[in-house]
């Protein structure tokens, strides 16, 4: 019962942040472009959905501790982080890689040219959110030395990833690349539902503790 | 077609002013560009290769012939 509950969640997980945002990219690709555009595309939305992710694969989600062993999830929670936060960290100069490739501007100039057009709204937003998600990534290697209680570090950590999730959702969508309907609602979702996750185990804690 | 989707576009501009033949506008309300007279591009790839965020698809296939020199 419990192996079947626990494959159960595992194919939802894929289904939710692995099958239906690569269903809705092919969706969005045609024409395709060059491999490598894809691979880096690919990877970017990947990583994404993986941070999205880590909402539902944590100590947050109630139901998930009643399946798997708790150091187990943490574990999971803490790999696919630091896999995740580098590319991310990354995007904005893998957008400019193909450039290495092709005639036209360098590389250095595209890349100027992207952050410094600060009339576009996407970029602005895009900015914020990888300043938040650098805060989250050098806050969870310095975690230890942050000397925080564990229901701060939890309160702290939830809120910033959740005000990531608010500015990459947004950056996603007004930019527009790869978005199409499905994959804005799909976003959409996915970040209310780990909103109201959040929010759940935060009054949960507090009722309890209380 | 010719130039056949601008996605993702940050709205810098450069796609506008690079056009030879002003396929691309900017829209304003958006302010990102958009392909207006898509019936003119001569599929020169001058918007393509230089968008900063590679916003811009273009296809091989065009409805029109292109504009070449005499002789």
């Amino acid at each position: 019962m419990n192996l079947n509950l626990k494959s159960l969640y595992m194919v939802l997980l894929l289904i939710f942040f692995v099958f239906l945002p690569m269903v809705f990219f092919i969706f969005t690709q045609i024409p395709q472009r060059s491999i490598l555009k894809d691979t880096i595309s690919i990877i970017t939305i990947l990583a994404f959905f993986v941070v999205l992710l880590q909402f539902f694969l944590s100590n947050l989600n109630i139901g998930l501790k009643s399946i798997f062993q708790s150091s187990k999830i943490i574990k999971i929670h803490k790999i696919l982080g630091y896999t995740a936060i580098p590319i991310l960290l990354f995007h904005p100069f893998l957008i400019v890689v193909p450039r290495f490739f092709e005639v036209g501007p360098r590389p250095l100039d595209s890349f100027i040219k992207m952050i410094t057009t600060f009339d576009s709204l996407a970029i602005i937003l895009g900015i914020i959110g990888w300043c938040l998600i650098l805060l989250l990534g050098l806050t969870s290697i310095l975690k230890d030395k942050l000397k925080m209680s564990y229901k701060a570090w939890k309160i702290f950590h939830g809120s910033l990833a959740l005000v990531f999730i608010i500015f990459a959702s947004w950056h996603s969508i007004e930019t527009g690349k790869h978005m199409n309907l499905s994959m804005s609602i799909l976003v959409i979702l996915i970040s209310l539902a780990a909103s109201i996750l959040l929010f759940k185990s935060y009054f949960t804690t507090n009722k309890n503790k209380g | 077609m010719a130039i056949s989707d601008i996605s993702g576009c940050i709205g810098c501009e450069t796609c506008v002013k690079v056009c030879p033949t002003d396929v691309i506008r900017m829209n304003r309300k958006s302010n990102k560009a958009e392909i207006k007279y898509v019936e003119d591009c001569q599929i020169c790839h001058l918007c393509r290769l230089y968008c900063p965020v590679d916003a811009i698809t273009i296809t091989s296939e065009k409805s029109i012939p292109v504009i070449v020199s005499w002789g």
